[in-house]
């Protein structure tokens, strides 16, 4: 295995939450010890009201990251001139750490699918995907962070493993990854690989951020539902990342079957007591 | 092949369940490629489902889960997604129910579904100052038929033949509804927001018309003189200033203008 020091400078929020409507009202009284908040852009892409009045409250108080879903970063549509604007905007209102979405495609012809679709791992999708990363963060003025996505099926036409896929869309287009622990773990299922094959291969230097996650199983195939708790092989290879990666903004993805905030507070705390020993090991 | 043909096949697998896309899957153990496929078509059909449930809570309850799945089937084959965020998805719903059978029997499911998703409208509309009091007081009175009123941009009115306000209250208090009945004459509705509450409020006739105008740009002179209509002339100033208060303090009127 490669070895990287802890030392990596890298910004660094410490463990975070997804900010979630169900959980305003507990933000908003208890100020959980919670040290950042993400949220999902697409969201708070909207006039007014409610959700926005909540997140300038919730930013007020904790460090937030934008994390989108839409972007269709590996579409061959043209890239939504709109889309980006209000990304934009929201940014300049919310001012972000950092800004995500997903090495995926998710529309076509104008139909959005709403859902993270894979790519295939060939040379011309990782020049196109990288040329269309860097007019966004030209567009943006900014570094964005990719993050891997789960997936069910690859194409008889791909040409190298997802993570020399991914390596190389960051490396072309100098961008950052989000890696999402959870959905190393479940691809690996899908797909028969080592997942410890795919966090070695990574570049350490462009990981900013950790997603955990739990999923659930659709009979021989694992479906990335963001609905459980995180399980315990994905704690072993949140551990195993750590070791590789050293100090990652980490946080826990619950999207659906939303528990009490104390809940994901506790799952939080694993995380930082998995990480604590192997950061101070790898310090001393 | 490129990759924007690979899309295309697999976007048509997903929507139309063109099966060409099947052979552009890779062979791996565990499950076969239709196996795969199903997976990211459930998800796709579900999570659009899922969508229209949140924006539609009280028009599920009336139709029950079943055909409310069905219904959400039928709309997703006719309006797939246009737009970024799913928070657009279901704004044909209304239109859908009342043109189309078995919904269209039954106008209280279209009128339900227009007063949802007007609620979501009024619920993430662009946030606006509002006129206080104190702004009209300081207008000259001869001034007074030439000042025209920009709406609150949360600002919507319904015309509702059914009573869908009645049995969505029931609902949300999860209470049995009255059994769905027409009224002769529609009856007009306003919403809106004021701070972060979504308010509604129906309308009399001569005030629904007074409002309509000035939506339209009508000036407050014009709106007298309309008033003529269901009022003795002079009544209507008295009647006319007390509307005008009343759509201040309710926090309709985002700004004025005179010309
Ligand atoms: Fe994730």
């Amino acid at each position: 295995m490669r070895e990287t020091p802890a030392t990596t400078s890298r910004p660094y929020l410490g463990y975070g939450l997804g900010l979630r409507t169900e959980h305003y009202d507990s933000v908003l009284q208890r100020r959980p010890a919670v040290d950042w908040f993400e949220i999902t852009s697409e969201n708070y892409m909207i006039g007014g009201g409610k959700a926005l009045h909540i997140l300038e409250r919730v930013r007020a108080d904790y460090p937030m990251v934008m994390h989108g879903v839409s972007l269709s970063i590996g579409g061959t549509d043209p890239l939504d001139e709109d889309y980006l604007g209000q990304l934009k905007a929201l940014a300049a209102r919310v001012e972000p750490e950092w800004i995500s979405d997903h090495l995926c495609w998710t529309a076509m012809e104008g139909q959005h699918l709403h859902d993270l679709l894979p790519l295939p791992y060939t040379e011309e999708a990782v020049r196109h995907v990288a040329e269309r990363v860097c007019r966004v963060q030209d567009f943006l003025g900014r570094q964005i962070l990719l993050e891997n996505v789960s997936s069910y099926l690859t194409y008889t036409c791909s040409q190298m493993p997802e993570w020399e896929f991914l390596d190389a869309v960051a490396r072309r287009a100098d961008c950052l990854i989000l890696l999402d622990i959870n959905n190393v773990h479940v691809s690996s299922h899908n797909h028969c690989f080592d997942p410890l094959d795919y966090i070695n291969a990574l570049p350490a230097e462009r990981i900013r951020q950790f997603h955990l996650a739990g999923h659930s199983h659709n009979g021989p195939i694992i479906v990335d539902t963001h609905d459980q708790p995180v399980i315990e092989p994905v704690w072993q290879l949140y551990a195993a990342a750590v070791r590789r990666f050293g100090m990652v903004s980490t946080m826990i993805e619950r999207d659906d079957n939303i528990p009490a905030l104390t809940e994901l507070l506790d799952e939080l705390q694993r995380a930082r007591t998995i990480a604590a020993p192997i950061l101070k090991s790898s310090a001393a | 092949m490129t990759l924007r043909a690979l899309q295309r096949e697999f976007q048509r697998a997903l929507l139309a369940g063109d099966t060409r896309f099947l052979s552009r899957i890779a062979e791996t153990p565990g499950a076969d490629s239709a196996r795969r496929l199903t997976v990211y078509a459930e998800a796709y059909r579900l999570r659009l489902r899922e969508a229209l449930e949140v924006d539609y809570p009280k028009l599920r309850t009336l139709l029950g889960p079943t055909q409310f799945a069905e219904l959400a089937d039928t709309y997703i084959g006719r309006h797939p997604s246009r737009h970024p965020s799913l928070r657009w998805l279901g704004r044909h719903m209304a239109a859908l129910l009342a043109q189309t059978a078995p919904w269209s029997a039954q106008p209280v499911l279209s009128e339900m579904a227009a007063f949802e998703w007007a609620q979501g409208e009024v619920f993430d509309a662009p946030e606006a100052g509002v006129v206080a009091v104190a702004e009209i007081a300081d207008i000259a009175p001869p001034d007074w038929p030439r000042l025209h009123f920009q709406a609150h941009p949360s600002l919507r009115r319904l015309d509702l033949s059914w009573n869908v306000v009645p049995i969505w209250q029931a609902l949300d208090q999860n209470e049995s509804p009255a059994p769905p009945s027409a009224a002769t004459t529609p009856q007009a509705w306003l919403l809106w927001r004021r701070q972060l509450d979504i308010h509604w409020r129906s309308l009399g006739v001569e005030e629904r018309w007074a409002v309509d105008a000035w939506r339209r740009g009508a000036a407050f002179g014009e709106i007298c003189e309309g008033l003529c209509e269901w009022l003795p002339p002079e009544h209507v100033p008295v009647h006319a200033a007390g509307l005008l208060k009343s759509w201040v303090d309710a926090g309709l009127i985002s700004v004025l203008v005179l010309d």
